[in-house]
């Protein structure tokens, strides 16, 4: 699907990339920004995941009557360990966000500023 | 048949985070011994290192295929002279280790002593693993266990307020990160391969520009961030003043390098690829630096905070660093990749220093820390040989580099920006004047800085060690600049500036 000569899943990653960025540039509270941060990761994902599908491609598997053109697996692979950093990044900005809040009693960015 | 030196590629990484994984189990039966343990890792990680540079210097670049896959199936490891840096990364490790043990003891709890340590590890391995990889998505992945690691390390000691500071840095590197993976992601779907220099061979003039361009543009601008060059600057200052001392020296000299070792890696790509305009890269690298310096060097005149000034000062250094790059001379280049190494010393020495100062009296700013010399006269000079050096005097580790930068300057001929240089020198030497002025000639307004006594011996001898090597690489500064020289052509843009 090309309409205007764009592929449909392109238009989609910058989307959410955008929408991403604009929760955290633009939220005020610090888990809505962890959540932009998050959805602009994803976007990038699915634009890796979508790098591997070949058209009319078997999955890449050695089994009896494999044909190729194969899918890549090599995207998957690394959208796996992609997804290992991005939870391993959230937890630790979780953890911190619960400290900041035990600290503080806030999670509103314009209302830790003020404090000292 | 000799030994197989691009064998100990892989331990170079392995040693630091199998250390680390183990540490917390080491921990968890006697806490005491964490210290001692990751100093023993970090030892034979720099004997590792030691073998490899001696191997790169004899016999030029060498790469290592993980599990025999190689070249464009698997991972490679990759060790060319910019990578030799490990060494003096993994040195410096040596001394911060034993320099926190008493630190340790004194400002976190026993539970977090095996974190602390086993954290330390993963920067290291993580900026090591940075360095050697071949494959761009490794980079990617190396990038982010030195982060990960960085972020909890500013948290480690403090509660809300250094949570705080940690996270705001945390939001900017993960969105750099993101950069960085957007650019590998490209790369990939444009060549089809990770590998860098299969990328580069990849690259032809039949790859549509405009994707190739963003993946430049997104990689570049990832490693600005993490390298802290000026306007992208702003998760900085607070992270490195709250973190404690020995973790403030490991991100201040040490991980803002990982953005300068990215830059010169993706340069690498394309100047081999000739894919994109380099020689206008590298005059708005120039510029980055030059502002960066001025600026920097600017906003730490106005900072009471000793640890704060040393934060603004990593932002000028990295803008000298930049800038020689930017230059696009031969000269400049060499200099620029030495102060990648001088810098880190000079920093960490200035850092600990400023640490010991801080853990003796209890005070951080410098209205407080007025003549300290007097009751710490050791620390205190290791303090003043650290401030002569970063503000690039003769004869000391900082001058060389600056001085090659500048010449690179005068080479390229591009007198303004060795004017530049000179300008934001006098600038740098105007705060540490001040600093050495409230240390040394100011009496002491507080009854506690006036007593203190001078730190115990595991923290003073990693502070006369490193300000003895400021002296020495500054006297013998010749070895590292001929060492690095024959690889600088692979990060000047193609024909000249």
């Amino acid at each position: 699907m090309a309409p205007f000569g764009v592929d449909l899943d392109y238009v989609a990653v910058a989307a959410l990339f955008c929408i991403g960025l604009y929760m955290l540039v633009a939220k005020s509270n610090l888990l809505k920004k962890l959540l932009g941060l998050n959805v602009m990761e994803t976007s990038v994902f699915a634009f890796i995941v979508t790098s591997g599908m070949v058209e009319g491609g078997d999955p890449p598997l050695l089994v009896a009557g494999a044909q190729p053109p194969f899918a890549s697996p090599i995207p998957q692979a690394m959208v796996l360990t992609g997804i290992v950093v991005v939870v391993s990044v959230t937890a630790v900005a979780l953890s911190l966000i619960v400290q900041i809040y035990a600290h503080y009693g806030t999670l509103e960015v314009d209302e830790l500023k003020e404090r000292p | 048949m000799s030994v197989a030196w691009e064998q100990l590629l892989p331990w170079a990484v392995a040693l630091p985070f199998v250390g680390a994984a183990l540490t917390p189990v080491l921990a968890a039966r006697s806490p005491r011994w964490t210290g001692p343990w990751a100093w023993g890792v970090v030892l034979a990680t720099v004997a590792v290192t030691v073998g490899l540079v001696a191997h790169v210097a004899e016999a030029g670049a060498f790469t290592y295929a993980i599990g025999g896959w190689s070249g464009a199936y698997g991972i490679e490891l990759r060790f060319d002279r910019f990578a030799a840096w490990v060494l003096p990364l993994s040195l410096l490790f040596a001394v911060i280790v034993p320099f926190s043990w008493r630190y340790v003891v004194v400002s976190l709890e026993p539970a977090r002593w095996g974190a602390f340590y086993a954290l330390l590890l993963l920067v290291m391995g993580g900026m090591i693993g940075f360095s050697i990889t071949g494959d761009l998505f490794n980079l990617f992945v190396f990038m982010e266990v030195t982060s990960l690691s960085s972020y909890a390390l500013v948290a480690v000691g403090g509660r809300g307020v250094a949570a705080w500071a940690a996270l705001k840095y945390l939001f900017l590197g993960a969105v750099a990160s993101l950069l960085a993976l957007l650019g590998t992601a490209l790369l990939f779907v444009l060549t089809g391969s990770l590998n860098l220099a299969d990328v580069a061979a990849r690259l032809g003039p039949d790859v549509a520009r405009g994707p190739v361009l963003i993946a430049f543009a997104a990689l570049v601008t990832s490693f600005l961030v993490k390298a802290a060059v000026f306007p992208l600057h702003v998760w900085l200052p607070d992270a490195h003043a709250i973190a404690p001392s020995p973790v403030s020296a490991v991100l201040s000299g040490l991980v803002v390098k990982t953005g300068i070792v990215g830059l010169v890696r993706v340069v690498q790509l394309f100047h081999a690829a000739d894919a994109v305009p380099l020689a206008g890269f590298h005059l708005a690298l120039a510029w980055l630096g030059a502002v960066s310096i001025v600026m920097g060097a600017f906003l730490a005149i106005f900072q009471d905070d000793l640890k704060l000034m040393l934060a603004y000062s990593t932002i000028s250094n990295v803008g000298y660093i930049v800038l020689g790059f930017g230059l696009a001379a031969p000269y400049a280049a060499v200099g620029a990749s030495v102060h990648v190494v001088n810098h880190a010393l000079i920093k960490t020495t200035l850092f600990l220093a400023a640490g010991a100062l801080i853990h003796q009296t209890g005070f951080r700013t410098l209205s407080d820390l007025r003549g300290v010399a007097r009751a710490m006269p050791q620390t205190a000079a290791v303090m003043a040989i650290g401030a002569v050096s970063i503000v690039g005097l003769p004869p000391t580790a900082g001058f060389l580099c600056k001085w090659y930068i500048a010449l690179g300057a005068f080479e390229a001929d591009r007198a303004p920006f060795g004017f530049a240089l000179v300008f934001g020198a006098l600038f740098i030497f105007v705060y540490y004047i001040r600093m050495v002025n409230a240390l040394y000639f100011q009496a002491p307004v507080h009854a506690r800085v006036a007593e203190a006594t001078e730190v115990p011996w595991s923290m003073r001898a990693p502070l006369l060690l490193l300000a003895a090597s400021c002296l020495v690489l500054g006297l013998l500064g010749g070895a590292p600049l001929a060492f690095v020289e024959p690889a600088v052509a692979g990060v000047l843009p193609v024909g000249g500036p």
